[in-house]
């Protein structure tokens, strides 16, 4: 499958991610500057802080009672007029909206975004359906015209030049070569609508449902998701069981958030509040809609009291965008649905141990955490789950420059427990070493201590 | 925490001051305000946008304050076609002639339940007389709002229409025209639905 990483080799592809200076460059390009917009809107709205500590409360609570409110939120929908499905893993949630596709009699399928749908692999089952799906988000659609998967959760097609995406649009639709993106946009705009306007059903995902008026709520900049929602007779919403939020009054308190730190907007362009299909009279809306509601795995993280709190991720990339692994080697090296810092707390869960190298792709060193919108601590999250990986009965293949330096570590664990020996061996140290280096450290060591520093100084230890 | 820690020294609280905030913030995000004394005078600015902007069909719904005939009759007068949306709605079997000929409208005109100052944005509920495609599908949307029927902040929106209101209809909150960022963070604007937003406030 996929979206899980299996076979793919983490190690191979972030060695070639770093050594690709293209990707560096649009990726300082698109995210380098995150964190001066962030303190700008910031600056702009005192309540921000604030804000952040009550959206954080209303998602401890929202999943500390999550069976209840999932309750709650079905009879709310279903009362509503849609039909709601709980799906216990990707299987059952394609086989699910196939069917619905299937009895609608649908040919071609518009796609809102949805990550939720990236994770259960739909866009390859409809193929295998002879169903066409076309993504409509403009960096969805770009990467799937391009046969590959979102590189990032915000914005899809970040690794791509305005020039690869002239070239891309040229090549497929037979048209004179352009990077401008105004044209390439409209180019884009032009194809999209005829699919809006044809297409039998529409997917998307969903970012709130709000359990006490089984409303769901979309945000979005593009329109596109509302276009989803409104032209096709059948509507299927994605969400995993964790979108779910009590009530109406505690929505604005997520949206003053989400999109500053997504995108430094105040708001996005459109949030849709969507409760049931239309009604009659109504040019609108889908005559028949249905809800999926997603575990796959997230139980799993509900049941472990520190992975808990991963399920309160808004999804807003701000983690992605100042992670200093995820802006070396950009999202594709993850080999994971979702790529950065949010991903390797998520990605074992949901794609089980084919994802469990992904909590060490990580420097610890915070900046996630800090800007994380609802303070998820994602530091935490990691050092568990790579407690729980080297606890674990099945333990992760390393390369064997890893597994080289995971015997030294082991080694210096060892010897570290004799406060005599320990400072012994440093003398010896000292003692070797008192040739090499300069002002306390040493740039370059033999093999196989070469695999130190090669990335850092190794500092000499003192007599 | 309370609804009245929202209420930071930034957040107006006279019509003037939210009519001010709300243009203001309404065109950083490249909408346009235009503030009319009347109904008339507004009815008059729409006139004018369409000779300006080349408008040759427009899209329209019943309004919620505002007599929409009072609005459309000067442009049928100028040549301008007319896609009324009917106060019962739309008929299963006419539908996608409908939504095609809408599709096809230069403009689309409506009227927002709310606008929010702090953000600039417009608060739209659909229902079967009012579609919320009249802001979606042209090229340009024209909606007209009441100053009266500013409220600050998000939170006194939904306090204003309140769980049931939510439920009752498709609510629409608009903050901008359509845009993208997805061809390296360029802002395009209009990539799926208008890629022009003019509001009318009346005052």
């Amino acid at each position: 499958m996929a979206s899980a990483p299996g076979s793919f080799d983490f190690f191979a592809a972030s060695r070639a991610a770093v050594k690709d200076h293209e990707l560096r460059r649009k990726l300082a390009n698109a995210s380098g500057r995150h964190l001066e917009h962030l303190a700008e809107v910031v600056a702009d709205f005192p309540p921000y802080e604030a804000e952040r500590d009550r959206a954080r409360e209303i998602k401890a609570d929202a999943i500390g009672r999550l069976d209840e409110l999932l309750a709650q939120l079905k009879e709310r929908l279903g009362a509503a007029g849609c039909k709601v499905f709980f799906a216990a893993n990707a299987a059952d949630a394609r086989d699910y909206v196939l069917g619905v596709a299937r009895e609608c009699g649908a040919k071609r399928v518009v796609k809102g975004k949805s990550m939720t749908s990236e994770e259960i692999d739909l866009n390859p089952a409809f193929e295998a359906a002879g169903i066409e799906a076309i993504e409509t988000d403009l960096g969805e659609y770009i990467v799937q015209l391009r046969g590959e998967r979102p590189s990032h959760i915000i914005t899809p097609a970040i690794h791509l030049s305005k020039e690869d995406i002239g070239r891309l649009f040229a090549n497929k639709f037979g048209i004179p070569y352009t990077s401008e993106p105004e044209a390439l946009t409209a180019v884009a705009r032009q194809r999209l609508r005829e699919a809006f306007l044809s297409a039998e059903m529409g997917v998307a995902g969903v970012n709130f449902a709000i359990a006490e008026t089984g409303t769901l709520v979309m945000v979005e900049n593009e329109g596109n998701g509302r276009l989803c929602s409104s032209m096709p007779e059948t509507f299927v919403a994605l969400m995993g069981i964790e979108k779910v939020i009590p009530r109406l009054a505690d929505l604005s308190h997520f949206l003053e958030i989400l999109a500053r730190t997504a995108t430094g907007q105040k708001l996005t362009t459109y949030t849709t509040l969507l409760t049931g299909p239309r009604r009659p009279g109504e040019l609108d809306g889908p005559r028949a809609m249905h809800v999926v509601i997603l575990d796959n795995g997230r139980r799993a993280m509900l049941a472990d009291p520190v992975l808990r709190e991963a399920l309160y991720c808004l999804r807003c990339g701000a983690c992605l965008n100042v992670c200093p692994v995820y802006r070396r080697i950009g999202g594709h090296a993850y080999g994971a649905t979702y790529g950065g810092p949010i991903g390797s707390i998520v990605s074992p869960s949901l794609f089980g141990s084919a994802a469990a190298y992904l909590p060490f792709a990580s420097t610890l060193c915070g900046a996630c955490r800090d800007v994380c919108p609802v303070k998820i601590d994602i530091p935490r999250i990691l050092l568990h789950l790579r407690w729980k990986e080297s606890e674990g009965a099945t333990p992760i293949k390393w390369p064997p420059e890893i597994e080289r330096a995971r015997s030294g570590a082991r080694a210096f664990a060892r010897l570290a427990r004799y406060p005599r020996l320990i400072r012994i061996a440093g003398k010896i140290a000292a003692l070797v070493l008192k040739p090499f280096g300069r002002n306390g450290y040493i740039r370059k060591m033999p093999p196989p201590f070469s695999n130190w520093t090669e990335s850092r100084d190794f500092p000499k230890p003192r007599p | 925490m309370n609804p009245a820690s929202h209420a930071h020294p930034d957040v107006p609280s006279s019509e003037g001051d939210l009519i001010a905030r709300f243009t203001r913030e309404l065109e950083l995000l490249h909408g346009r305000a235009i503030v009319a004394n009347s109904e008339a005078e507004a009815a008059g600015a729409l006139a004018a946008l369409c000779r300006s902007e080349n408008v040759r069909s427009v899209a329209a719904g019943r309004g919620i304050t505002i007599d929409v005939d009072s609005f459309v009759n000067p442009l049928v007068q100028a040549g301008i076609a007319i896609e009324m949306i009917r106060a019962d709605g739309v008929g299963e079997a006419e539908r996608a002639a409908v939504r095609e000929r809408l599709a096809r409208c230069d403009l689309g005109l409506a009227e927002a339940d709310y606008g929010i100052a702090s953000t600039g944005t417009l608060a739209v509920a659909a229902d079967a007389s009012r579609p919320s495609s009249l802001t979606l599908l042209t090229p340009v949307s024209v909606v007209v709002l009441r100053a009266e029927r500013i409220v600050p902040n998000l939170v006194a929106l939904f306090e204003k229409i309140g769980p049931t209101g939510v439920a009752a209809r498709r609510l629409t909150l608009i903050s901008g025209p359509s845009r993208t960022a997805d061809i390296e963070k360029r802002i395009v604007m209009g990539v799926h639905g208008p890629r022009g937003l003019h509001v009318i406030v009346i005052r």
